[in-house]
């Protein structure tokens, strides 16, 4: 019924701005990446986007995030918000034009409240992929610390007060210790204040998408297999080969009143590489049975950097970037209610050349804000960025 | 494929460990440091992009890899490179371009693992193979990339003319 009343016209669709890069500094031998636990690379502040990402200008690798007042016609230079060796920033939005960003230095992850703010260190032990998640009041981060032999997946509270970022007690999702690699954490603050964690886990010697929950943030449930088990198990399991089929890099977004969506890449169809998978938690805390993302066009390619972005009013796509056209493009699928429709190219991230690793937010607005790479290998890859609203 | 369930299920027989690992026994190291030492050495790469858990990968290992013949030929001939195809480890790219290990898979657009790829000691990607191999496989492909004949024909041409 829920999935029903979401339903969106069939006769409306995106309507894109023109694009824009976000990357003031480009060389051949500079290399931009997204790659975001959660891929939480945009946010949308009232009407400021900021935009995260690493490169090498300076040598070594450094995380910028740069920022654009809706009315400006580019983006402002970006700062840097790293010190020593960075890797894989995210960014979230509060109010006010305000955000925090997090990121990976030096072996531990940080986060900082900007503008101004200072860089807050969030973890005691060595630890990457940090992800934020911002909504029903709550400030969440998530990142994989080291807990013996293995990392584990970590959650905490962030507070603003004033101009202050302060973080709380670092909360395993587990109080055991790893038996083995847990990483990739993705975050979710459903509208009620539930927050939901999905992360890779490899604790059944092959790499599954977990995921559990809390009411609190500090308690959380015992972990769930986002992934359903192939029929038999799969061919591998089948013939006693291999632990099983392989799924990572889960993405999770807060959708409608109290839901939450997961979308992940998933190989249980070994011969076609990662497809796009997703899964419904309409508020029950649990999530439904799996449903294939992409269209049938795309099943013989393999899918990279999958997304998922929904808002409270219902509001839910999928975005990827696969080269059924010969050469990597953008993708992406809106829910329809029922299903994940057509799939169709973000239209200035596709064509001729290399546009991969897009990262997306709607803002209040219902405005669809989406980032990508788009290389070139003697000019220096771009950081591009176009907005798009549904009419 | 009735053919192929059948020596699989006899290749389980035997089977034991369910790590889809890099083969015991053979030298792999990391991406980095294979290339490092492929610099230095002047042999070409031989990089198995592997998945945990993939059951083609530990088929493979146990069937082909365990010819002892095969180990002492890419032992002694290639830099053994392993890559975990999920992993979020870091690995420096012969341009400087530091990336993850899962994001190599996107670059090189692997479809399935094992994924084989044959590399100069340079980091130029020489030709990649997926899927299960025979040994007899493995010795065709090191007699293509070791004696030089992928700067003239394809694979397929060598194999049909292969001596």
């Amino acid at each position: 019924m829920l999935l029903a009343v979401l339903a969106w016209p069939a006769h409306a669709a995106w309507q894109w701005s023109e694009p824009l890069t976000v990357n003031s500094v480009r060389g051949a031998k500079i290399f931009p990446h997204m790659e975001s636990a959660n891929r939480r690379n945009v946010a949308v502040s009232g009407t400021t986007v900021g935009v995260v990402w690493e490169d090498n200008r300076s040598g070594g690798t450094q995380c910028y995030l740069a920022t654009k007042p809706a009315a400006a016609a580019s983006f402002q230079p970006e700062i840097r918000l790293s010190q020593a060796e960075c890797y894989e920033p995210v960014v979230t939005a509060l109010d006010g034009g305000r955000f925090v960003a997090a990121w990976e230095e030096a072996g531990k992850v940080h986060a900082r409240l900007l503008p101004g703010g200072k860089a807050l260190t969030l973890s005691d032990a060595e630890a990457g992929q940090v992800t934020l998640a911002a909504g029903a009041g709550k400030l969440v981060a998530a990142w994989a610390e080291q807990a013996g032999r293995f990392r584990r997946i970590v959650v905490a509270r962030l507070e603003v007060t004033a101009d202050t970022l302060q973080v709380g007690p670092a909360q395993p999702i587990e109080a055991a210790q790893p038996t083995d690699e847990q990483g990739w954490p993705a975050l979710a603050v459903a509208g009620n204040g539930s927050v939901t964690v999905a992360w890779e886990d490899r604790r059944d010697r092959h790499t599954v998408p977990l995921t559990s929950h809390s009411e609190d943030s500090r308690s959380f449930a015992p972990p769930v297999r986002l992934n359903d088990l192939p029929k038999g198990g799969g061919l591998g399991r089948s013939l006693g080969l291999g632990a099983g089929t392989g799924a990572m890099r889960p993405t999770l977004t807060a959708w409608g009143a109290q839901g939450v969506v997961a979308v992940w890449l998933d190989k249980r169809d070994f011969l076609s590489g990662y497809d796009v998978y997703a899964a419904f938690d309409p508020g029950t805390r649990r999530f439904g049975p799996n449903l294939k993302v992409q269209d049938s066009f795309g099943d013989n390619m393999a899918q990279w950097h999958a997304q998922i972005v929904g808002n409270a009013d219902g509001r839910l796509l999928a975005l990827w970037d696969d080269a059924r056209d010969g050469t990597a493009d953008v993708w992406m699928a809106d829910w329809d209610g029922t299903a994940f429709g057509d799939n169709v190219a973000v239209p200035a991230a596709a064509g001729p050349g290399v546009q991969s690793d897009p990262a997306a937010t709607l803002d209040a607005s219902g405005m669809l804000h989406v980032v990508w790479l788009e290389q070139d290998e003697q000019a220096g890859t771009r950081v591009r960025y176009a907005h798009a609203e549904w009419k | 494929m009735k053919l192929i369930r059948m020596v699989l299920a006899a290749g389980c027989l035997w089977a034991t460990a369910v790590l889809a690992d890099p083969p015991p026994g053979y030298p792999f190291v990391g991406f980095d440091a294979g290339l490092k030492a492929a610099h230095a050495s002047g042999k070409p790469i031989f990089l198995y992009f592997g998945r945990y858990g993939c059951a083609w990968c530990e088929h493979t290992n146990k069937v082909t890899f365990s010819d002892p013949a095969l180990k002492k030929l890419y032992s002694d001939n290639y830099e053994l490179v392993y890559v975990d195809a999920e992993s979020g480890k870091r690995v420096t790219l012969p341009s400087g371009e530091r990336i993850t290990e899962a994001e190599l898979g996107a670059r090189l657009q692997a479809f399935a693992t094992p994924l084989f790829v044959y590399l100069t000691p340079q980091g130029d990607k020489i030709m990649q193979i997926p899927g299960f191999k025979t040994v007899q496989d493995f010795r065709d492909f090191d007699r293509y990339v070791r004696g030089g004949y992928y700067k003239q024909k394809t694979l397929l041409q060598f194999l049909d003319g292969k001596s």
